[in-house]
């Protein structure tokens, strides 16, 4: 099958899928959504997936219209790799969805949520499968607005909460949008058509001016999408707000549409000729993850978590996109690889894991009731298999090994180091200083994960003792379990995720990465490509050789090379690893219960609490507490204001209450969106005053229009 | 920071000789009454015991040595004074001692969780004394620790009050076998002067099998030395009463 | 002001109310209804300059007697406010609330969980000596017809007690600290609310560790008491003791022996500054200094042997006896002793020097743990503490006992409140504890008396002295066979306890140790 004809049967599914869903009634509303929305997410993926395999994409140009362009649909290695991801996350994220169409949360706008969900899907193939601007504007506004449309369809709560939420996705989105379409125009102000091809052939002939213009214009205009800093004030909200089925799919499909739209023009279309464009990319990329990540560690809301955490991955992946249109400028196409595919790398493994840190979210909120970390706690008992798939996640999105956060993690830390080969003094420092802050970044996203982990699963239950707490259902558990599973196996298995992105790679960077990093140790010694011998020997000495024969591929070993001095700058390979600590949980398992505790009696016995009666809940560390030493060192951006009230007292010396409340508000909130609106409101007051009611100035008013008008007329 | 160095180099090496050779200096201890034959005064300095730590049979004065408050009324203010020895090494084994010593790998290294069940502070301050340069427990081993679940001999001091009942079970249900518990002190024996009080248990032997027992109001660090050596093996048990006593328990 | 004028202010303010001065005592009594019980307290306390040293709630065999005493400077003297009330209504106003003597508080709460006594106003009376979790309200042990097997068979724990929360703040949670915690320290419990680094508000639990020292007591003979008061806080048993034996000899008018006076001042001496050496020990341990804990534990150590080898027991057990001494001590081991002593404090001089120029020493006990002087007053603080926040009451001084007006001493004091002020007090007093003993060892004759005959009678009075770790004061009555009808301790360390919530709020965990080492406190003299 070709991948046009998976393309078609994705749409036709959606569309059969509609049409089910506006037939049938509400409780067959879950099959629908079950088994089309799935059909539809695996005709996606399968598109995808044959796209980049066999490296053959299609350009179908549909129709013309007059004086503006013919809509082409077109499906290139870059886009193919969107939709690959894509059509895996949306796979689980629909089982998701359908199996909460049965519970509460939806309860009366079943048929409307399926809808809009699978025209939602077929709005984001559509962007990703448009082929010109056109098609690609009119995808993406459908896709903006289905969202918004979807936000606001949950129920129950903070209904005006909820309004305000996704009020705010919708006009920031359509700024985003504005100014998207505008950087698109501007690009194509030379061009004869719209389509793809001529935007980027036009491109060439643009003047630094405008090739600014439209960096900047599409950056923070898809960047609103993505939740780069500082257009991002919508993401916490709008995710927060968003009923849990479609959180999943927020977070894991349509985020991604932002970094497409960015890498599209600014890799592929417009690709960079100055150093600075990359730049500016890599420091607003850094920033969204510092800010992303304290946010995010320091809030206590568990959407509002994962929102952050989007915001800093966002920026790990916009950091990669930047360091690579960097090294594109100044002519290293090799290294320029290996940045983009690092950035794909994480963008994808992103959507994995936060889909199913959402779902897991979900199921946290369905079965306890809150989302508030401070009140969670002790889980693991009542949901051992949703800790263990919430535990991947976890692990994931901290990016440990064996799991894929690591690998795109360290894949771009490795990027950072190799500014060491660019010549300017002035990008080598930005570059040192960015890597030293996506290095915080990774750490601060341990703390921040382990608390999240162990506030919510872990310790004292602190809910309601009459609440009734078991294991979500089927759906949610299976689709939890695809999404760890394909986590490990992105982690374990990066010599094959490489070369499959190297048409992907190739597109944005002039090279694939998989020579570069993925050495092919298990080929013969002929085909060894650009090894040298005594290179290969010493890792032949190492192991590198291992599953050669059995296993398929290049090799288990991701190689970050340096130039000649220096071959070898770093290795390492998660399947090795994977193995070695199997083996090393297996051997420890085997010693202490075999040997260790032959003669001896395993006692279990009560936790030590310091001699106290009785050990409340209470008396353990809320998540508030844990965080507090990130918020106390990093107090300049968090900025909070604490107000307390000691009045509550009887006698001056008995105290009934002290009562403190925290209030802070969102770094970009108080140096970019706060100016911002005080200066248009100052704006708008200095103007106002022109509005006094006097009809004799109105009439001087009509009187200045009138000379300036004639003025230019003749002039 | 150098001065501290310096000084603490000047200051030398005064740690005892305890338990190579026996320690001589004064005031090290109180000591203990000795029994002895009394003849007719017996009786009438056996009465003065306010805690009934004198038994007199036929003109022979015994003294249990766990109930000793140290009130000294019967060598002071009396014309027929009991003698007094300056000895220390009391640790004797508790009465329904289930278990042997600790033996090894614990005679050079155990790790010692000290509770207080309500004592006088006296006690506490004797055990807080062994850590400093004049008797140096690190030397023999002995570490103190926080928590019972790194803990193989529980010191306990004080009646054992009502309030801290649960608590001392507690502990001794947190730590890993093997464990021993050491008694320090008249009022972990025996209750000592709070006997009779409705809030205290008696002495730690009402609430957990006590090993060894260190009789002393307050026993002197030397004391205390001598019952953790006992625990772990080091040392023999003495006997808990004066050599004059009948077999048995008087 | 003075005795007389005290008396004229009262009998003027109050005119049904009788103010007697019991001249072998020197004490005032004012005998007042309940009605004006509040208002001659707060005169007292905030007018007159009075601290509060505690109440004393006798059961009479009809009626209930509360003794609330007072005590202030030389002249002033002390006075006691003597309320009374039928036994079947036990309501009486508090004079925390509403005479706004925070330094009452406690002294109410005790006396409601001991006795059922209720304070009108007082808004924390329960969960107390009798914790809700182990006993039910309404036990009253101290009452006469108390019955222990009763009240243990017929126990009934709150299943469901909790800790008061103060705190209101999103994400406030409770550390709990003990009752075992560290690695060798008393018994006792504290809730520190925090939401992460710095205790917002810290409550301390006490009486782990009551072992009921005030009823034990009722029905011993003196001697047997004397026993329990030595026995009850023993690191400053002397102290005790001798403020029991005082309040004995007072009730029976005996009067001891010059040579016992001034040996008990020399012994005294000589254990407030051994006591001292280990609070001193202690804050250097808190701050982990190892090496200055080193030496201060060895002077430590060499004034507990001075102890041993001057009186056979390291805490100076079995000395102290109604009417003297029990045994005397030969003057020239004396001044062995008291040579010893000097040698021990210069090198604590020495100490002091060395400390004052560590900064990372002073870094950790400088502006911690602060006590205003405010705080001092209104909670009567005693002792160093009280010392150390411009608060500088004495009882050597102020109520001279056992022949301390014939010795040349100063009392020191600071004003900073801080933990740095409590050491300079606590360096500073031992200096001044070896100046009396060596006063002391001179003017020891070479041979005397050192005991009174003393025959028990009926009679109450008051004992006290200045402890090492503030002013103790211990009442005493005797019944007809001369037996103890009610005892009652009220310790320095039950009112500083008090005070040290204050003192650990708003700072750090890791400051939490070290301010509890410099406020020197006990829990045992705390807990009876």
């Amino acid at each position: 099958m070709t991948a046009l004809t998976l393309v078609l049967v994705f749409f036709a599914a959606c569309g059969a899928g509609i049409v089910f869903s506006l037939v049938l009634g509400p409780a067959r509303q879950g099959g629908v959504l079950g088994w089309l929305g799935c059909a539809a997410a695996l005709a996606a993926a399968a598109a995808g997936g044959v796209a980049l395999y066999s490296s053959s994409g299609f350009v179908l140009p549909l129709w013309p219209l007059a004086e503006l362009t013919t809509l082409t649909l077109s499906l290139d290695p870059l886009a193919a790799a969107f939709l690959l991801a894509s059509g895996l996350v949306l796979l689980p994220a629909s089982i998701y969805a359908a199996g909460e169409l049965r519970g509460e949360s939806l309860r009366g706008r079943e048929r409307a949520f399926t809808v809009m969900l699978l025209a939602l899907y077929a709005s984001i193939v559509l962007v990703l499968v448009a082929g010109d601007a056109l098609l690609f504007l009119l995808g993406w506004e459908i896709m903006s607005i289905l969202c918004y449309l979807l936000v606001l369809s949950g129920r129950g709560g903070e209904n005006g909460q909820r309004a305000a939420s996704g009020y705010l996705l919708l006009a920031m989105g359509e700024a985003g949008t504005l100014a998207a379409a505008l950087g698109l125009l501007l690009l194509a102000r030379n061009a004869p058509a719209l389509d793809f091809a001529a935007l980027k052939s036009a491109g060439t002939g643009l003047g630094a001016y405008a090739r600014w213009g439209v960096f900047l214009l599409t950056f923070f205009g898809f960047g609103v999408k993505a939740g780069l800093v500082p257009v991002n004030s919508w993401l916490q909200r709008a995710y927060a707000a968003a009923p849990r089925a479609f959180a999943p799919v927020l977070a894991g499909a349509t985020l991604n549409l932002g970094l497409y739209g960015i890498l599209r023009v600014n890799a592929e279309l417009l690709p960079a000729t100055y150093a600075s464009t990359g730049l500016v990319a890599l420091v607003v990329g850094t920033a969204s993850a510092l800010i992303g990540i304290l946010y995010a560690t320091t809030d206590n809301d568990l959407k509002e978590v994962l929102a952050h955490s989007s915001i800093e991955n966002v920026g790990i992946v916009v950091a990669g996109a930047g360091a690579g249109m960097v090294f594109f400028a100044t002519r290293h196409p090799a290294l320029a690889s290996i940045a983009f595919v690092a950035a794909l790398y994480h963008l994808i493994n992103h959507s994995f894991y936060k889909t199913l840190l959402f779902i897991g979210v979900g199921a946290v909120e369905t079965q306890s009731g809150t989302r508030d970390m401070d009140r969670l706690g002790g889980l693991i008992k009542a949901m051992p298999l949703t800790a263990l798939a919430f535990l991947v996640g976890a692990i994931s999105i901290a990016g440990l090994p064996p799991f894929n956060g690591f690998v795109s993690e360290w894949l771009t830390l490795q990027t950072m180091l190799r500014a060491a080969e660019l010549s300017s003094i002035g990008a080598k420092i930005v570059f040192v200083l960015c890597g030293a802050g996506l290095a915080l970044t990774a750490a601060l996203a341990v703390t921040c994960f382990v608390k999240v982990f162990a506030m919510s699963f872990l310790g004292m239950r602190r809910l309601d003792r009459a609440r009734q707490v078991r294991e979500p259902g089927r759906a949610t558990l299976s689709s939890m379990t695809i999404l760890a599973l394909i986590c490990l196996a992105l982690g374990v298995l990066p010599t094959y995720v490489v070369p499959l992105l190297d048409p992907a790679t190739s597109q944005l960077a002039g090279t694939g990465a998989s020579d570069a990093l993925v050495p092919s140790f298990f080929a013969a010694s002929r085909e060894h490509g650009s090894l040298p011998p005594a290179f290969r020997a010493e890792f032949h000495d190492l192991g590198a050789q291992v599953g050669q024969g059995v296993l398929p591929g290049r090799g288990e070993v991701v190689l970050h090379r340096g130039g000649e001095a220096n071959p070898v700058v770093f290795a390492m390979s998660t399947l090795y690893m994977l193995a070695v600590l199997a083996g090393l949980l297996a051997l420890t398992y085997l010693v202490v219960r075999v040997w260790l505790t032959r003669a001896r009696r395993l006692a279990r016995g009560e936790r030590w609490d310091g001699g106290l009666r009785r050990l409340l809940p209470e008396m353990t560390y809320t998540a508030t507490g844990f965080s507090n030493p990130v918020r106390v060192i990093f107090d300049a951006i968090f900025r909070p204001t604490t107000v307390e009230d000691t009045r509550d007292t009887v006698a001056e010396h008995f105290r009934n209450a002290i009562r403190r409340e925290r209030l802070s508000v969102h770094i970009v909130g108080r140096l970019a969106v706060q100016p911002a609106r005080n200066a248009a409101f100052g704006i708008a007051r200095g103007l106002a005053t022109m509005h006094h009611g006097r009809l004799n100035a109105y009439a001087a008013y009509v009187l200045l229009a009138l000379v300036i008008v004639l003025a230019f007329g003749l002039l | 920071m150098s001065q501290w160095v310096i000084r603490g180099l000047r200051s030398g090496i005064v740690t005892t000789a305890y338990p190579r050779s026996a320690e001589t200096a004064a005031g090290v201890t109180p000591g203990l009454p000795v029994g002895g034959e009394l003849g007719a005064q017996a009786a009438a300095l056996v009465q003065r015991c306010p805690v009934h730590a004198l038994q007199e049979a036929g003109g022979r004065v015994s003294v249990d040595y766990r109930r000793c408050v140290h009130c000294f009324r019967c060598a002071r203010g009396v014309d027929s004074a009991l003698a007094w020895q300056q000895s220390y090494e009391w640790g004797s084994r508790g009465e329904a001692a289930p278990q042997d010593s600790l033996g090894d790998p614990f005679r050079r290294s155990a790790h010692i969780l000290v509770v207080d069940a309500g004592d006088c502070g006296a006690c506490l301050n004797e055990v807080k004394q062994l850590n400093n340069p004049y008797y140096n427990m690190h030397r023999l081993g002995f570490f103190i620790t926080p928590t019972p679940r790194h803990a193989d001999v529980l010191l306990v001091v004080g009646p054992v009050t009502d309030h801290m009942r649960v608590a001392l079970k507690k502990i001794y249900d947190a730590m890993p076998t093997p464990k021993r518990v050491v008694a320090v002190g008249a009022c972990a024996l025996t209750g000592g002067v709070f006997a009779d009080s409705f809030v205290s248990a008696g002495g730690v032997h009402q609430v957990l099998p006590v090993d060894v027992e260190v009789p002393g109001n307050p026993p002197p660090p030397l004391a205390i030395l001598h019952g953790l050596l006992v625990a772990v093996g080091r040392k023999p048990a003495a006997s808990s009463t004066s050599v004059h006593a009948a077999a048995g328990r008087p | 002001m003075n005795r007389s004028e005290l008396k004229n202010e009262i009998e003027r303010a109050w005119p049904g109310v009788q103010c007697r001065l019991d001249a072998a005592s020197g004490a005032s009594e004012v005998a007042c209804e309940r009605a004006v019980l509040v208002d001659v307290c707060r005169r007292l306390f905030h007018e007159w300059g009075f601290g509060f040293a505690g109440l004393i709630v006798e059961e009479g065999a009809e009626a209930w007697l509360l003794r609330y005493v007072f005590y202030g400077e030389r002249d002033a003297g002390r006075v006691c406010v003597l309320v009374s009330g039928p036994l079947a209504e036990q309501v009486f106003p508090s004079i925390a609330v509403k005479a706004r003597i925070p330094a009452a508080d406690w002294h109410e709460r005790e006396a409601e969980d001991l006795f059922g006594v209720r304070f009108e106003g007082h808004p924390r009376l329960g969960d107390f000596v009798l914790h809700d979790d182990a006993w039910q309200e309404g036990v009253e042990p101290m009452r006469r017809g108390f019955d222990p097997e009763a009240a243990l068979r017929n126990r009934l724990p709150h299943p469901d007690w909790r800790p008061r929360r103060i705190v209101q703040e999103a994400g406030a949670f409770v550390m709990p600290v003990g009752p075992k915690f560290s690695g060798v320290a008393e018994s006792v419990h504290f809730e520190l609310e925090t939401v992460g680094e710095d205790v917002i508000r810290s409550w301390t639990r006490l009486f782990y560790k009551w072992r009921a020292v005030e009823k034990l007591a009722e029905g011993k003979t003196i001697d047997d008491a004397l026993l329990l008061a030595e026995r009850f806080a023993a690191t400053t048993a002397f102290a005790h003791g001798l403020a029991f034996c005082q309040a004995v000899e007072t009730v029976a008018g005996a009067e001891t022996p010059a040579r016992a006076r001034i040996l008990r001042v020399f012994l005294a001496e000589l254990e407030r500054l051994r006591q001292h050496a280990g609070a001193i020990r202690e804050i250097c341990e808190s701050t982990a200094l190892a090496v200055a804990n080193s030496q201060a534990a060895m002077l430590e150590e060499e004034l507990l042997r001075v102890s041993g080898e001057l009186s056979g027991h390291r805490y100076l057990f079995g000395l102290l006896a109604p009417g003297g001494l029990l045994a005397d001590l030969p003057t020239q081991a004396c001044r062995t002793a008291q040579r010893e002593a000097s040698a021990a404090v210069a090198r604590l001089d020495e100490l002091e020097r060395r400390l004052t120029i560590s900064s990372s020493f002073l870094d950790r006990i400088e502006e911690v743990g602060i006590i205003r002087p405010h705080t001092a007053r209104s909670y009567s603080l005693v002792g160093p503490v009280a010392r150390a926040s411009a608060f500088a009451r004495d009882l050597r001084r102020a109520q001279p006992y056992s022949g301390y007006d014939e010795f040349e001493f100063e009392v020191p004091s600071e004003e900073e409140g801080d933990g740095y002020a409590r050491l300079r007090v606590l360096f500073a007093e031992a200096r001044q504890s070896v100046r009396i003993m060596e006063q002391a060892a001179r003017a020891l004759g070479e041979g005397g008396d050192v005991r009174a005959p003393v025959t028990p009678c009926a009679g109450a009075a008051l004992g006290w002295a200045e402890a090492p770790r503030g002013a103790t004061f211990h009442w005493v009555r005797l019944d007809q066979a001369g037996r103890i009808g009610r005892y009652r301790v009220m310790t320095p360390s039950f009112a500083n306890w008090h005070s040290f919530h204050l003192a650990a709020e708003k700072f750090a965990f890791q400051d939490f140790p070290i301010i509890l080492s410099t406020f020197d406190l006990s829990v045992a003299e705390n807990d009876r």
